[in-house]
Parts: C-alpha cells; sequence; structure tokens
C-alpha cells in the first residue's frame, strides 16, 4: 500500500503509520512488540463544548440540551438487534466509551480475534438506532450516573471551579448534563447531533499492538457505512465569547466529607493556540507548576510540614484552543490560607526569580514520565487520539519537550499567575 | 514513504520468564525478565498477619520512612533525587489481602537504554535501600516531628473513608460481614490506637516488623537474572528471621444467619452491597467453576445483573458482582434510587436463584471464559500487574496464568451450578440518605 504515512521517534524508538480513507477517515497504526493486548479507538472530535453548531444540511445554528454528547455514546451501543456489548463478550474482547468536553471515543480491548472485533467497532459506530422508547429508558440510567458524581467530592470541586472560571464557555457545563437537561432530549436531535458530527472526516480511528496494518485497514474500508458521502463539509462550531475575567471568585458547597476539598483555578485568556505551539505551551506551563508546587519543592515542604496541606496536594495545566488553565488541588482544613500562600509565594517569586537548576531537574523528569507512559496501550491510545484532534502528534512530544528553554518558563511564568485571574473552589463538610 | 514492510511483527514473542529463590528465611526473589517494557520496577512486600493490636502502626511505618532517610532527609530531598533519576516513582502502599496485612514498597523508572544513563537500576536500589532500609533515627527514635505529623495525616486518611461512597460502602458491608473474624479489620487502622504510638515504640515495632515479615521481593526488568540476583543480595542483607508467622483463612462459617444493616449519610444515591459467603476455598476444585458463574453473574455488561437490573429495568448505572479469593467472599455492589432499594434486592435475589437453578446458557459460559481468560493475559502486559499476580500466586495456590486459563477452560455447567449452590448471603448493606 504506498499512501501510508509514518512519523517516528528514535528516543522512544516508536513509530506511528497514517492512512487517510478516502472519506477523510485518518487511520493510525503503533506497532506494540510482544505486547498480548490489541487496543483500537474509533473518536470523534465531539464532546460536551459542541453544544451549538449548524447541523448538517442547514443554515442556522441549534442550541442543544446539556450532556447530549454523553447521551449519544450510550445510545450508540444499542443496534436495532440488541446489545452490542454481547457481540464483543462473544468475541471474549473488553468494550467500553467514554466522552470528555472535546471528543467522544469508543474503544475495545482484546487478546485474540483482533479483525473481527474491527469490523464490529466500525460498524457498530456508523450504525445508530434511536427510538423514542430507547431515548427514554437511557434517561433513568444516566440520571442515576448523574447522581454518583453528585457524591463524588473531587468531581464537584472540580466543576465548581470551572464554573468559577468561565462565564459563558460551554467547559463550565457538567459532561453528563443534568437530570433536567438530559430530560428534553429526544431522537431527533441525537439523529442531527449524529449526523453532523460522526462524519468520518471528523474522526480518527487509532490502533496499537500486534497487528497487520494494511488487513486492519482492509477491514475498516469494507465496513465503512456506505450511505455517508465522502464529501467533507466543515462543521461550523459556536463558542460564546468568553470574557478574560473570571466568574467568581469563592465558590462553596457542602458535601458529606471528612477535610475540605479545594482547587485553586487560574484562568488563561492568552487561547488560541494550536498543534505543536499548544502542546509547547502545555508542556512549558506543567513544569512551570512542578518548579513551583511538585513535592520537591520548599513550598510542599513548609505547606506540608506546617500541616497546611497533606500528600493529596497536585497541580496541573489544561489548554485547549478556546480555553486553557491551572488548578491546583488538596486537602486542606483551611483552604483560604492554601490561596493566601500560593499567592504570597508567588509574588515572592516573582521578585526572586525562578531557580535553572530546578529546571533541568524537571525538563529530566517530564522525560522519564513520557517513556515510561509508552509501556501502557490504553496511554498511547487515548493520547494518540486527543493530540491529533489537537493538530499534532503524540510523537512530537519529546521533540517539543526538548526545545523548551529556561526562558519560556520564566516568561510564562510572568504571565500566568495573578490573584485576578483566581478562582477559588471548596467542598465543605457537612 | 512505506517502510512499514520492514516493521511485520511476528505474534507470541518475548515471553516474560519468572524465577523464584529462597534467598533467606521467609524471604524470597522473585524475577520476571523480559524486553517488552521501557520500564523497570523493583517491589518489596512485607506480609504480616492482620492483627488488630498492630494494623495502625503498620500502616504509620511506610509513611514515616518517606519522610526521610539518613542521607535523604527529607522527603524533598528524596523527590529531588527521584526527579533527577528521570522522574522515577517511588510509592508505597498498606493493604490486605485476606488476613494478611501487606506493607509494598516500590521503586519504578524509565531503563537506562532510554534515557541514555548509566546505572539507573543500581541508582534507583539506592533510593529504595535508603527507604526501607536508613531511616533517619535519632537517638533510637523516629523523628519526632515527623511522627506526630504523619499521626495526623493518618488520622485524616482514616476519616477520610467516608469521601469514596461506593469504597466506604463495601468495606463497611466486610466489617458488619466478618465483625468476628481478623478479617473485618481497616487497613489502614484505627484513630484510637494514634495516641499510643510515640516515635520510640514506632521505631522499635519498625526493627520488629523487618524480622518478623514474610518478604516477597519481584523485579520485573530487561537485565539478566543473574545478574539482578546479585545486585538484589548485596544491597539488601537480611538476616535473624523470625518463624512463619502466616495462617491461612479460615473461609468457612457455619450457621449464617442474614442480616441488614442500614446506614445513613447526606447523600444523592443510595449504594446497596450484598455480602455472600461462598463457602469456596481457593483449593477446592470448585474454586474456578465459582469465578465463571460470578462472571456470568456479574462480571460485566453481559451479566444477568447488568441485564436485569440495568438495562431492563434502568435501576442503576452501576451493578457489579466480586469474588474475594482469599476470604472466600462474593459481594454485589449497586449505585440506586432510595426508594428502589426493594426492587433491586428483590431482582438481584432473583438472579442469583436463577444461577442456582442453572437458568444460564452455554452461550454465557463461553462468553465468560473468553473475558476471564482475556483478562489473565493482559497481566503480562503492565509491570505492576505482573508483580502484584505474582504475589498473589505465591501467597495462594501457586498457579500460574497458563494453568489458571486452563482451569478455566475444565469448568462445565455442573461445576457453576454446584458452586453456586454454596453460596449464602450473610449481610445486606444499604446507605440511604438522612
Amino acid at each position: 500500500m504506498n499512501n501510508i504515512s509514518t512519523i517516528k521517534n528514535e528516543i522512544l524508538k516508536e513509530e506511528a503509520f497514517l492512512h487517510v480513507l478516502e472519506n477523510g477517515l485518518k487511520v493510525y497504526f503503533v506497532p506494540k512488540k510482544g505486547f498480548t493486548k490489541k487496543y483500537a479507538v474509533f473518536a470523534t472530535n465531539y464532546g460536551s463544548n459542541d453544544n451549538e453548531f449548524v447541523p448538517l444540511g442547514e443554515d442556522n445554528s441549534i442550541v442543544v440540551p446539556e450532556g447530549i454528547a454523553h447521551f449519544l455514546e450510550h445510545k450508540l451501543f444499542e443496534e436495532k438487534e440488541g446489545n452490542i456489548f454481547n457481540e464483543f463478550s462473544e468475541l471474549g474482547s473488553y468494550v467500553n466509551a467514554y466522552t470528555n468536553f472535546n471528543q467522544t471515543a469508543y474503544l475495545f480491548s482484546c487478546t485474540d480475534k483482533f479483525y473481527e472485533n474491527l469490523k464490529l467497532l466500525v460498524s457498530f459506530v456508523q450504525s445508530p438506532y434511536f427510538t423514542d422508547e430507547n431515548v427514554d429508558k437511557e434517561k433513568g440510567i444516566i440520571a442515576q450516573e448523574i447522581k454518583m458524581y453528585d457524591d463524588n467530592p473531587s468531581w464537584k470541586v472540580y466543576f465548581n471551579c470551572l464554573r468559577g472560571m468561565y462565564h459563558k464557555h460551554p467547559v463550565r457545563i457538567d459532561i453528563a448534563g443534568t437530570v433536567e437537561s438530559i430530560s428534553n432530549i429526544d431522537k431527533e436531535t441525537l439523529y442531527k447531533c449524529y449526523n453532523t458530527f460522526y462524519h468520518p472526516s471528523n474522526m480518527v480511528l487509532f490502533m496499537v499492538g500486534d497487528i497487520n496494518f494494511e488487513k486492519a485497514i482492509d477491514v475498516i474500508n469494507k465496513n465503512m457505512n456506505r450511505g455517508i458521502s465522502n464529501d467533507i463539509k466543515n462543521i461550523e462550531r459556536i463558542y460564546p465569547n468568553e470574557p478574560k475575567e473570571i466568574n467568581n471568585k469563592y465558590i462553596e458547597e457542602k458535601l458529606s466529607v471528612s477535610i475540605p476539598l479545594f482547587n485553586i483555578g487560574f484562568k488563561d485568556y492568552d487561547v488560541g493556540y494550536d498543534g505543536d505551539e499548544l502542546i509547547k505551551k502545555q508542556i512549558t506551563t506543567n513544569v512551570l507548576l512542578d518548579i513551583l508546587f511538585g513535592t520537591g519543592t520548599e513550598f510542599y515542604k513548609n505547606m506540608y510540614e506546617k500541616g497546611i496541606i497533606n500528600n493529596n496536594f497536585g497541580s496541573q495545566f489544561t489548554a485547549n484552543k478556546t480555553y486553557a488553565h491551572s488548578i491546583i488541588g488538596g486537602e486542606s482544613d483551611d483552604p483560604k490560607e492554601v490561596l493566601n500562600k500560593v499567592l504570597e509565594y508567588i509574588k515572592k517569586i516573582k521578585k526572586q526569580g525562578l531557580n535553572e537548576e530546578d529546571f533541568k531537574r524537571i525538563k529530566n523528569k517530564m522525560l522519564g514520565h513520557h517513556v515510561m507512559n509508552f509501556d501502557s496501550l490504553d496511554y498511547i491510545a487515548n493520547s494518540f487520539i486527543k493530540y491529533t484532534f489537537n493538530n499534532t502528534s503524540l510523537l512530537n512530544y519529546l521533540n517539543i519537550l526538548e526545545d523548551v528553554t529556561f526562558d519560556d518558563i520564566i516568561h510564562r511564568f510572568d504571565n500566568h499567575f495573578n490573584k485576578d485571574n483566581c478562582t477559588l473552589s471548596v467542598i465543605k463538610s457537612k | 514513504m512505506c517502510r512499514y514492510s520492514k516493521l511485520e511483527l511476528i505474534g507470541g514473542i518475548n515471553l516474560l520468564k519468572t524465577t523464584r529463590e529462597k534467598i533467606n528465611d521467609e524471604v524470597y526473589l522473585n524475577i520476571i525478565n523480559g524486553d517488552k517494557f521501557k520500564t523497570e520496577l523493583i517491589s518489596f512486600y512485607f506480609i504480616m498477619p492482620l492483627n488488630r493490636s498492630e494494623v495502625t502502626k503498620n500502616t504509620l511505618v511506610p509513611l514515616i520512612l518517606k519522610r526521610g532517610t539518613k542521607q535523604y532527609n527529607t522527603s524533598m530531598d528524596i523527590e529531588r533525587r527521584l526527579e533527577e533519576l528521570y522522574g522515577s516513582d517511588l510509592s508505597v502502599s498498606v493493604n490486605k489481602k485476606g488476613e494478611k496485612h501487606i506493607i509494598r514498597f516500590t521503586i519504578e523508572g524509565p531503563r537506562e537504554d532510554f534515557v541514555l544513563s548509566n546505572d539507573i537500576l543500581k541508582n534507583k536500589l539506592d533510593v529504595l535501600k535508603e527507604l526501607i532500609y536508613n531511616p533517619l533515627v535519632i537517638d533510637n527514635k523516629f523523628k519526632e516531628e515527623y511522627v506526630s505529623q504523619e499521626k495526623r495525616n493518618l488520622k485524616d486518611r482514616i476519616s477520610s473513608r467516608i469521601n469514596d461512597k461506593k469504597q466506604y460502602s463495601t468495606t463497611r458491608c466486610i466489617e458488619e460481614m466478618c465483625k468476628n473474624e481478623p478479617y473485618h479489620i481497616y487497613k489502614y487502622g484505627y484513630i484510637e490506637d494514634l495516641e499510643n504510638i510515640n516515635s520510640q515504640n514506632l521505631y522499635k515495632h519498625y526493627l520488629d516488623f523487618f524480622k518478623k515479615s514474610r518478604v516477597e521481593i519481584n523485579v520485573v526488568s530487561n537485565i539478566e537474572k543473574n545478574e539482578i540476583k546479585n545486585i538484589i543480595k548485596d544491597y539488601f542483607p537480611f538476616d535473624e528471621r523470625e518463624s512463619k508467622l502466616l495462617k491461612r483463612e479460615n473461609v468457612i462459617k457455619k450457621d449464617i444467619e442474614e442480616k441488614t444493616v442500614i446506614e445513613e449519610m447526606d447523600i444523592k444515591q443510595g449504594k446497596l452491597t450484598l455480602g455472600y459467603r461462598t463457602n469456596i476455598p481457593y483449593e477446592d476444585d470448585l474454586y474456578t467453576a465459582f469465578l465463571v458463574g460470578n462472571h456470568i453473574l456479574g462480571g460485566g455488561p453481559d451479566s444477568k445483573l447488568f441485564i436485569n437490573v440495568r438495562e431492563k429495568e434502568s435501576l442503576a448505572y452501576y451493578i457489579y458482582s466480586r469474588g474475594y479469593k482469599y476470604k472466600s467472599l462474593m459481594l454485589i455492589s449497586a449505585g440506586i434510587e432510595f426508594d428502589k432499594y426493594e426492587s433491586a434486592l428483590n431482582i438481584i435475589k432473583e438472579q442469583i436463584e436463577a444461577m442456582k437453578k442453572g437458568e444460564f446458557e452455554e452461550k454465557n459460559i463461553e462468553q465468560s471464559k473468553k473475558a476471564m481468560i482475556t483478562s489473565m493475559k493482559a497481566v503480562e502486559d503492565d509491570t505492576y500487574s505482573i508483580s502484584e499476580f505474582n504475589l498473589s500466586k505465591v501467597l495462594t495456590d501457586n498457579q500460574d496464568i497458563d494453568e489458571i486459563i486452563d482451569s478455566i477452560n475444565k469448568v462445565k455447567k455442573e461445576d457453576i451450578i454446584n458452586s453456586m449452590n454454596k453460596i449464602s448471603l450473610d449481610t445486606v448493606y444499604f446507605l440511604k440518605n438522612q
């Protein structure tokens, strides 16, 4: 087969192969020697953030009920003939799916009969079957899923933090929606979402393991839904204009917990990055967070020794084209004191400056972590999809990391943190 | 463009090879050799009987050790050393497997050929040795501040078990079920014990624990096994071992009286847990048949519980059934509306009855067998799973993956029916709103 392109990373000793089908579907493959598991993910660039768009074949945009992307994910497992779980079970494989802010992914892992599993995956994701009755039945199940999250303090503290940072951006919406919002979902709207976002040109199919790529491409090609046109149309997604300022400085909720949980969010207004630039920004900020708040810092040591925080403490930067933020989270009897200490500390470092030795150590650590992650097929598959939808490749990561300089970190530090772009979300005990 | 053909892969290569060697009384070294991973992992498991008077001290010891060593006085120094070692991960955990209390110390990091750094295995072992062998000791005591801080942290940790309602319900059900057996003991210990623990008696406990435990050392690496053996023996000397303390759990309980425990908390979703005694020890021929039956009942999205409770009645988002090997228990868990308690309970009991009467198809058996075999095979794809599997193996029936797969394949329908007729309901636990 001639039209296969490759991307390679010498340090990891890994490579990825790409073949693009006529209908625009990108099919990727990373070979893994000696692993017994084989893993495939079929994902669409569509998540809970895409709740306003122009449906395929229409002229005007619509706003859909919150939680519909996730609802659609549940419903795709239903076929005219029954539930698809059963067919995967017959092959002894494990099938699952997940929806996040930006993507919906369907996946299976198996040790045997890979190509039969692949055929099933490709066909079920391409054959929606929604009826009034089966849509209604799912509402009860998803309501229980929502309530399970309602009792989950780390989930609540995180979403409250997002709502504190964002006024309008849909990242503030719960991925599964609310019991109320999902009650408004009907089969017509589900089909509209499906037809718009599940076109192969908006999707990626990724495989990892000990697999013959050409044979897999053949299986995928033969099982593509011929009813879908090969015309590749741009999807118009509408995001509200998000102000630069945060929405709320402080959000508090009470749940049955033993010790308060907190998330401190720093909203990033410098957005719009894509591809390698986006990854560079992610890496730079995460190195910076580790230099400032990691377990190897004086800051962590002091806070821990004073008993203000415990070992449930961490920080992470998340970035997408339309939104970005850092979150510092943990448990403390006095979350407001944690915030004060964080802000004081940032002020102090702004005067003192950062230390280049710290930078070198953290860069080493990030290199090692990336190498270690490549022992996990699940990690490779799910990260690969995410990077692809962000118009870059997971295999570019190490080169980008290598290019990050201490000056990049200093520059990022000067721009990212200030007391006016931060939100404190707290879950207190009842 | 197409370099692909050169990379055509052959299946079934690089099987992992495990060797086991006794290096002292109650000290064993297990080396799992293979080339497929980019990382290497070294785990030390210290295994003691699960004992009410020692459980809190056992839990505190690794927390103190992680705070500082002779060479690395603070956890910050340890962390910085790990960052230099390419983010190698040093972790400790406290667990119970049956009536055994297990303290694990692990270091895992990239292999030297992926980060182009020599001696990284030895450097990792140096840190692990510091952690286990060379704690920061002042006047025959652990450092005072570390002990008082970690006592406070452990108190928080024990109180925080209410935060995860799913896990909390499982733990509570087992506590109620095994009230008069060591298995009820909470793995992280008890707040009321903390008062009497100080830096002196805890240090003494550490020395004791070191001598009395059974030790299993697991190494997953690509380095040649004799080389590993020599390094481990050289780095980690063991002497003066005390005699064997571990016992096989008592798993048969006579005259079971079904009881119901209802607890209230301010929550949005009810958590229902049914605790069964399987009455089948893992040494029994029916044990594997029970596992297959358990899978048909509540092992996955094609199971009887999932189909009848979730898909048909929309009563739950999650419902599953799990076997507890060492103690021969089976727990069914579901998240439900508070007022659906009766109906969920009835459907679950009906499904158990159906299993006992053999109301399931050959197809269900085949599917469950396949799923179980797939997950057994997948153990070999992850260094941590390999190490955990190996530990369980040497602590129980010594069956390796191929033998387990073999016995799964041999299970017949009548064995499953027989095994299901042995199980009996012990405790129904329900966590509801106030």
